[in-house]
């Protein structure tokens, strides 16, 4: 392992200054849950660490009571998203995501920024964060600017983020009434697993409670990036939610899906797991809906 | 033989007592010294440079720039291993390769420097231009004639190993046979998944005289392998010790010795420093060995009753380029194969294979997981054919005690039958079977009792104790994690009235221990734990005798409780034994009480038909599972266990469940998750993120009962329990997934993938009928 300095700016405006002095030779580090195993095996050799962890901001996690938005800042660990009950109440499907990564260490450090901006297709938080709508706020040299974060990711550890940018925080508009969320991460085992395929799924229905007025399927390990089944969810809008539609729903996203086969997996069993879970998230939804009217 | 321990129904203090591990607390707080933390004045860093080609010639190295490198003390290519260097029982694998590269695990050269990141960056520097050859990388095609060769001078791929046997007349037996089935199985590469990885530190004195620290869990057997390295150094009649630091794990990848443990002597000889060589957990993936991967073929019988009439199978074992104990395992696949179960005609015959993939060693179970799969599937394939029950086809074929079975070995306690009264009692469905849910059931035999595979199956054991009524002992054994400082302490204290904190167990120097043939095949309890047994025997003798003078008593009246010894029928007439031993001491013509004792147990090396009875003791168990599979996903889900083991006695109910269990989640690991992926001989997931080892999470919670037979050979009559756990799990599973939605999976790992495609396969066989 290369050493390296070790800088922990207390506000966003000092760190990405720090960045400005040592440019290329920087890398922000939020949890180091993926930093630092990249330092140590040689894949990343910078001179400076800038830790983003002093900046007590960005450590937010947030609900406007009165416009019904939801801030999460970019270093909130998935420990403090699952132990949150309003997380648990409000997004189930952030839990459902957060609260199976890696392991309760991994979780304990692990930010939800991080797991963002390491940008690997396989990143659990992208795809709540997608379903849910999310922006993220960014911060640079040349100031601040914002993104969807289903706009975040351009390719295997590549965003939009230019060099010095920071991601500062990811806000979640107003959620309409009647909606319901999930999200399963399909792996071989319990702990310390990358998903296989991840399924995630929202829906909110119509006054009638059977009518779907939207609905998101994302995504995860289906392609280079986390995606959106765009055909799916049109075919679910306006239609009566059911376990047939969900099914048919489930074999448009299996279509729309890039799967590959790897090392961990075959494509036409990843594609198997798109149908079967978006139907099964899909009825998990319908089940949170009705619970909560 | 005589029975060392006719006393099997008395009360005992310590034997079967729940006494945590000894080191627990040391381990738990960081304090055990691994071979990580040992550092030696003056030490160097050794690193191993390993191919990029599964088959490739070597034409041309140049080590000149890493030699240039300052602080790097060697740089040593093939070229400076002795000719005679090899390693192996087959001798057919030199710590550093020469010539050719036949894996992508061979070593082409090795650096010592004093430090690690300074090897690191030498290795980088040396040059070697490759000319990549055709590889091989599938055993049955490797035995085709047109096949490339993995190494030319052996002429073929196929090894010259005497793996054959015949015992009465199979094909008869088929004829008569009412019901037959015949299949085909094939399992995987797993590895041991050692917690610590492996290391060596190798120092020379100025005698020339070898010190290795290394990961072993054969401390004489590895001092005779690197002896033999000494001799091809022209070092002849000098000294080796091999110290044993304590170690995260063996599960038998330590059986055998390695080209690091090789390379470090060769380093440190050539420095005449100490040098140390340390795996990371990619190396540690990618250069120990894995359990030996099979095809099978089998076919069995049985009448129309349900007695099994003949067993026939045929085994195709990928070698690998390199010859280890993996290549042994048809020896103890033996075992299964003609002694689960009474069955009278039996044929078995392996092949072990050169292919371009990496060698296999020795693992837990030792080829008896991969034969139990084939066997105990089968019987539940036989049992559904012949309309018989599946619990009732073992029972009536169950082994019995006083049994001699085909291969010749002596069924001497046998509890198979309680073990699987007790699978039967906790997995047994009340109601109507919920959709998805299934239970399995299979049974195993494993050695218990040692195993004769070398010359010699003996342990030594050297006890003293001082003027405090302590006890100092020193054992062949080796603790490897598995708890045997434990049994030897409780074993000692229980003989002399002492406390397991009064036993002081020191294992693993050679200097200081005597000879032991290592920790493998269950036999430490047994072996070793009769070995200290029986040196607290001679020098409990000599205690009597003096407690007899110096209490006026008959010795036969003497008894040795609680640190006193004392008199049976008077026993206000006592003395503190640290008081006895002092007075044995200071008195004119003084003694201190010592004694050794050498424990070789009365079993037979099998001869070329394999006959004999291998160990002294057989160990019993049946395991039972109940599963739900999600159809949809082919998801499978272990929702009971229970794994009953005869066990003759528990020495300590409490490591004997730790085995139990963690025998078990290996096997569960091996059965649906773990596997070394490979492509064209590459390890493709030499990490824990990709190979599934079980994680705690993952962990289920396991019932093991203990089935007691008090076997008379044992020490107070324990059998071996290291290994039964990992046995027969798989099949437990397969059978119990079959159960569950009719799908049978020959294949291992169990995959949701595998499962899913059967699943689809019968439905679309169902919708075409």
């Amino acid at each position: 392992m290369k050493p390296f300095k070790y800088l922990s700016p207390t506000t966003v405006e000092k760190a990405i200054s720090y960045y400005g002095e040592h440019s290329e030779t920087a890398k922000f580090i939020a949890g180091g849950t993926d930093v630092i195993v990249k330092v140590k095996e040689g894949w990343m050799e910078p001179d400076y660490l800038i830790s983003l962890k002093k900046i007590e901001e960005m450590g937010e996690l947030h609900k406007n009571e009165a416009t019904g938005e939801l801030s999460i800042g970019a270093l909130v660990t998935h420990a403090t998203l699952e132990k949150s009950l309003m997380i648990q109440n409000e997004y189930p499907i952030i839990y459902d995501a957060v609260s199976n990564i890696g392991s309760l260490q991994v979780r304990n450090v692990g930010t939800i920024g991080g797991n963002l901006i390491n940008a690997v297709p396989s990143a659990d938080g992208a795809i709540p964060l997608i379903a849910l709508d999310g922006v993220a706020l960014l911060h640079g040299p040349s100031g601040e600017r914002s993104a969807q974060v289903k706009d975040l990711f351009i390719a295997p550890y590549k965003t939009i983020l230019k060099s010095g940018e920071i991601l500062k925080k990811i806000t979640i508009p107003t959620q309409a009434p009647n909606t319901g969320s999930a999200y399963i991460k399909f792996g071989r085992r319990a702990a310390m697993e990358l998903p296989l395929i991840g399924i995630g799924v929202l829906l909110t229905l119509e006054d009638d409670m059977e009518t779907c007025s939207k609905a998101r399927i994302c995504l995860g390990v289906a392609a280079p990036t986390p995606m959106r089944a765009f055909d799916a969810e049109k075919l679910l809008i306006g239609k009566k939610i059911n376990k047939e539609i969900l099914i048919e729903a489930g074999n448009i996203a299996a279509d729309e899906s890039k799967v590959r086969n790897s090392i961990r997996g075959k494509a036409w069993h990843r594609k198997e797991m798109i149908r079967v879970h978006v139907k099964r998230m899909g009825l998990k939804c319908l089940e949170i809906i009705k619970n909560n009217s | 033989m005589s029975n060392l321990n006719p006393d099997t129904n008395r009360e005992f203090d310590v034997i079967g007592k729940r006494i945590p591990k000894l080191d627990a607390a040391q381990k738990a707080m960081g304090r055990a010294e691994y071979i990580q933390d040992i550092k030696l004045p003056g030490m160097l860093f050794g690193k191993i440079l390993y191919c990029k080609y599964a088959h490739a010639s070597i034409v041309k190295i140049d080590t000149s720039k890493a030699r240039a490198l300052a602080g790097v003390h060697a740089v040593l290519t093939g070229q400076d291993v002795p000719k005679k260097m090899k390693m192996g029982f087959y001798k057919d694998n030199p710590p550093i390769k020469k010539g050719k590269v036949c894996s992508f695990r061979d070593e082409v050269a090795a650096v010592a420097a004093i430090s690690p990141e300074i090897a690191k960056k030498a290795l980088d520097l040396i040059e070697i231009e490759y000319e990549e050859l055709p590889g091989i990388f599938d055993p049955e095609k490797a035995m085709e004639k047109d096949s490339p060769l993995v190494h030319e001078y052996h002429k073929s791929n196929v090894l010259k190993l005497p793996w054959k046997l015949h015992y009465g007349d199979v094909e008869k037996a088929e004829k008569e046979s009412d019901f037959v089935v015949e299949e085909k199985f094939t399992t995987q590469w797993v590895t041991h998944c050692c917690l610590g990885t492996s290391g060596a530190i190798a120092l020379f004195d100025s005698n020339d005289n070898l010190t290795i620290h290394t990961n072993t869990q054969i401390p004489s057997l590895a001092q005779k392998d690197f002896l033999e390295s000494l001799k091809a150094m022209g070092l002849e009649n000098k000294r080796v010790r091999v110290i044993k630091p304590i170690i995260g794990g063996g599960f038998g990848s330590k059986l055998d010795t390695y080209a690091y443990e090789h390379i470090a002597i060769l380093l440190a000889y050539a420095c005449r420093k100490p040098v140390k060589i340390m795996f990371d957990r990619v190396e540690e993936f990618k250069a120990t060995s894995t359990r030996q991967p099979t095809v099978i073929y089998i076919k069995q019988g049985c009448d129309k009753n349900g007695k099994l009439t003949f067993r026939d199978m045929r085994m195709i074992l990928d070698n690998g380029a390199y010859t280890s104990w993996g290549a042994t395992t048809p020896s103890v696949m033996m075992m299964p194969i003609t002694s689960l179960y009474r069955v009278d005609n039996v044929k078995y015959n392996a092949k072990c294979v050169y292919t371009n993939n990496t060698y296999s060693q020795a693992m837990r179970g030792y080829g008896n997981p991969q034969a139990t799969f084939a066997i105990e599937s089968t019987l539940d394939m036989l049992a559904q054919k012949a309309g018989i029950d599946r619990v009732e086809i073992r029972r009536l074929n169950r082994n019995q005690p006083g049994d001699v079975t085909p291969q010749g070995f002596k069924i001497s306690s046998c509890g198979l039958s309680e073990c699987i009264d007790e699978v039967e009692k906790e997995l047994t469905i009340d109601g109507p079977k919920e959709k998805g849910i299934g239970t399995g059931i299979a049974s195993l035999i494993h050695v218990g009792g040692g195993a004769r595979i070398y010359k010699s199956d003996g342990c030594g054991a050297i006890l003293k104790m001082d003027d405090y009524g302590k006890v100092d002992i020193f054992t062949g054994g080796t603790d490897m994690g598995q708890g045997l400082d434990n049994i030897t302490a409780q074993i000692v204290a229980e003989e002399l009235g002492l406390f397991v904190e009064d036993i002081n167990v020191v294992h693993s120097d050679t200097d200081v221990c005597p000879w032991d043939v290592g920790a493998h095949a269950s036999r430490s309890t047994f072996v070793a734990g009769n070995a200290a047994l029986g040196a607290a025997k001679k020098v409990k003798e000599t205690i009597l005798e003096y407690g007899s003078k110096l209490l006026d008593a008959d010795p036969k009246n003497l008894v040795l409780k609680d640190r006193t010894i004392f008199v049976l029928d008077d026993p206000e007439k006592s003395m503190p034994i640290d008081k006895l031993l002092r007075k044995a001491h200071f008195s004119p013509q003084g003694k201190m009480l010592m004694a050794d004792f050498f424990y070789d147990p009365d079993n037979e090396n099998m001869g070329k038909e394999f006959k004999g009875n291998m160990s002294v003791t057989y160990a019993f168990g049946a395991h039972g599972v109940k599963v739900k599979v999600d159809e949809e996903t082919g998801k499978v889900k272990v929702l009971d266990y229970v794994a009953a083991h005869d066990v003759g006695r528990a020495i300590n109910p409490l490591l004997l469940e730790g085995q139990v269990y963690g025998g078990v989640v290996m096997g569960l690991g091996y059965a649906l998750t773990e596997e070394v992926v490979t492509k064209d001989g590459q390890n493709m997931n030499a990490n824990f993120r990709d190979y599934k080892l079980f994680t705690a999470k993952d962990a289920i919670r396991i019932k093991a009962p203990v089935v007691e037979t008090y076997d008379e050979y044992g020490p107070f009559g324990a059998k071996g329990i290291g290994e039964p756990g990992c046995v027969p799990t798989a099949p437990a599973i397969a059978n119990a997934i079959y159960d569950a939605v009719g799908v049978r999976i020959f294949d291992l790992p169990i995959t949701p993938e595998k499962v899913l495609a059967a699943l689809k396969e019968k439905k679309s066989a169902t919708t075409k009928i």
